[in-house]
């Protein structure tokens, strides 16, 4: 390094008088350039951010209506992209209830049936859980990763980080029903906000992060709200209660016995 | 024979002779014998339409499946084109077949997902067998087997609120049980006669559904029309014959429905016709037997002078049958009119959605066949024959000396 250092200055030295004011001028021209950090690899990285290699998490989900609320409390357990295992902890009544995802296939468990149920392709626009995220949303995220063409739309400074706005365009073939999903990402990969856009440009449904904090050391979206455009007054809402990132998560976790048959 | 001819004058004369009431029975007949005609015209233009429409929306006269695909219609259900089927396909009876891949999917949008039958299709002997072709309002047809895309029904498009240009995602199970999903933009949007057609069946080509399930060249299903529709359900038992290992259906099978539709049209166009004849019927004899009465005195007198009773029962038969032969020839030719003065056919719009739950759409034509001709015809003319005899019969009977002196 010292080395190359070396030399390289020499270079500069040796050409100082000649060349020395073009060589600033095009460096300048190149250098945003090699600082830019390439669509896809932003969005990659603010999935891995929130989900790590594994990931133990237990959040909050509020369902909000415009004459009622209700609140669920879950246990998560996910293991790369495609291993995710949720169980509600809290209310009672709904304890227990549990989905399972291996790759693109989803389970879900009720215990008051005491069945396993595959969640049908056909069901994958409908709400998860009754919520306002569609089984998509859960099962499908990293979709985006490769199956969109990424582009980095503007970059802007805000209470000291650095904001990425991401456009991303679902491939010809891809299947994904949106036109284009908009995401804003910070600098170390929280992601701020995500929109769903249609096919004729309008907007659908807005996720947007509302809160930051750090758990297990890593800055992390606390609280985000899935809201659909056209009704105002319906949202859900996901709060972080305690995140743990990294750990040490036995196989058995991401299964069907286990799905059916929670062990400690 | 110049009695007859005599017979046949003496008849004709009497028939004007009182001309208003000749004119008004006659009037009767016509009005009659144009309801039979018009009304089966128009029933059997129903029925036609409902045959045609079946056999184009993907029925064909006979079709090809696996023998447990009818019952639950899904992939693992497919089979080949080996060279026992080549050969049953080139029997020169058929005038068009296509093979299909036909399977259950479900279709997504933004804000809508819809469960379908997905078809993926050739597009070049489709063209020749069913209706989709001609029925692309937006957009357009498949111009061959490379092409890219979707086409989907125009109501289907409303559910799902998308339009031509927009991407939609199909998804269906493969060949292996795994969940396959697509993204298909649509090409090409279609305007069926009936509304469930618009709203379940999309549209690939073969080539590109194949690709998505994992198929192959294996099919779902062949579809084949024949020179002649009548053969079909000939033919299919050949066939099928020939065919050990597959399931060979005509139309009447497939679509028991249509051809019980078929069989009560031809019964109830007969009740139909008798009931409007019986009506005829009565202002026949009305009109016969009061010619007969006006007449009594001449008749008395005609057979006081020798002349022989079935020469009076022959010349009063015969002005019925004239009365009969000419009203039904102006019926003829006013219904034939009427066909013509509709063209198309007869617009029930306002009745759509009635219409729709028998299946059938909003412009009926009037069809008159040959054999719906002829049977109204001949009803009225064998029954007419038989009515006039009943007056004809009496005026033969009267005794002279009563005629004679009667006031």
């Amino acid at each position: 390094m010292q080395n190359k250092t070396h030399r390289f200055s020499a270079i500069k030295r040796k050409f100082k008088q000649t060349i020395f004011v073009p060589f600033i001028l095009l460096a300048a021209l190149i250098q945003p350039v090699y600082a830019q950090i390439s669509g896809k690899e932003i969005v990659k990285k603010a999935i891995d951010q929130y989900r790590g290699k594994t990931s133990y998490s237990v959040f909050t989900m509020v369902i909000h209506r415009p004459d009622w609320e209700r609140s669920m409390t879950m246990e998560v357990w996910t293991q790369g992209l495609d291993k995710s295992l949720v169980r509600v902890i809290k209310p009672k009544k709904d304890a227990g209830n549990g989905n399972l995802l291996l790759g693109e296939e989803m389970w879900s468990f009720t215990p008051k049936i005491n069945r396993v149920i595959k969640i049908p392709g056909s069901m994958s626009q409908q709400s998860w859980m009754g919520s306002d995220f569609s089984n998509n949303d859960i099962a499908r995220a990293d979709d985006i990763i490769d199956k969109y063409t990424h582009r980095v739309l503007e970059e802007k400074k805000e209470n000291g980080h650095r904001l990425y706005t991401v456009e991303s365009v679902p491939h010809e073939d891809a299947p994904v029903v949106w036109g284009k999903e908009i995401l804003t990402i910070r600098d170390d990969f929280v992601l701020m906000d995500h929109t769903f856009y249609d096919q004729a440009g309008e907007k659908v449904k807005t996720l947007t992060t509302t809160s930051i904090k750090k758990f297990d050391g890593r800055e992390v979206a606390a609280i985000q709200r899935m809201q659909k455009t056209d009704k105002k007054d319906e949202w859900t809402e996901v709060r972080v209660e305690e995140t743990k990132f990294d750990i040490a998560i036995p196989a058995r976790v991401f299964t069907l016995s286990n799905l059916r048959n929670p062990r400690k | 024979m110049s009695n007859a001819m005599l017979l046949f004058s003496l008849a004709w004369r009497n028939l004007w002779r009182n001309r208003r009431r000749t004119l008004l029975i006659l009037f009767a007949i016509v009005l009659g014998g144009w309801a039979m005609i018009v009304m089966a015209a128009f029933m059997r233009g129903m029925v036609m339409q409902v045959f045609d429409d079946t056999i184009e929306n993907l029925t064909g006269h006979i079709q090809i499946h696996h023998p447990g695909y009818l019952d639950d219609p899904v992939i693992d259900y497919n089979f080949s084109i080996g060279p026992d089927l080549e050969k049953v396909l080139s029997d020169s009876a058929i005038a068009h077949w296509a093979s299909r891949i036909r399977i259950p999917a479900v279709v997504a949008s933004e804000r809508e997902s819809v469960g379908v039958m997905l078809l993926g299709i050739d597009p070049d002997r489709e063209a020749k067998l069913s209706f989709l072709e001609e029925s692309v309002v937006e957009g357009k047809y498949f111009s061959s087997d490379e092409e890219k895309g979707i086409i989907i029904g125009k109501k289907l498009a409303d559910r799902l609120e998308t339009q031509l240009g927009r991407r939609v995602v199909l998804m269906s199970q493969d060949r292996t049980n795994q969940l396959r999903d697509g993204g298909f933009r649509i090409v090409g949007i279609f305007d069926a006669p009936l509304e469930m057609t618009e709203l379940s069946w999309v549209f690939l080509t073969r080539k590109q559904a194949a690709e998505f399930v994992a198929l192959g060249d294996q099919l779902s299903e062949i579809s084949i029309r024949l020179k002649e529709p009548e053969n079909s359900e000939a033919l299919s038992i050949k066939m099928s014959d020939s065919l050990k290992n597959l399931d060979v259906k005509s139309w009447h099978k497939v679509d028991p429905f249509l051809k019980v539709m078929v069989e009560v049209y031809d019964s109830s166009a007969i009740i139909w016709h008798l009931i409007v004849f019986l009506a005829m019927a009565f202002g026949i004899v009305n009109t016969m037997l009061m010619a007969v009465f006006e007449r009594t005195r001449e008749f008395g007198l005609f057979i006081a002078l020798g002349l022989k009773p079935r020469f009076i029962l022959g010349q009063v038969w015969l002005e019925g049958i004239l009365l009969i032969l000419v009203g039904l020839a102006v019926a003829n030719l006013v219904s034939w009119l009427t066909v013509l003065a509709t063209g198309d056919g007869i617009d029930v719009s306002a009745f759509a959605r009635g219409m729709e739950m028998i299946q059938m759409s909003n412009i009926i034509p009037f069809v008159i066949t040959q054999k719906d001709l002829v049977i109204a015809n001949v009803t009225v003319i064998v029954l007419g024959v038989l009515t006039g005899l009943y007056p004809a019969w009496k005026a033969s009977r009267l005794v002279p000396a009563d005629a004679l002196t009667r006031v």
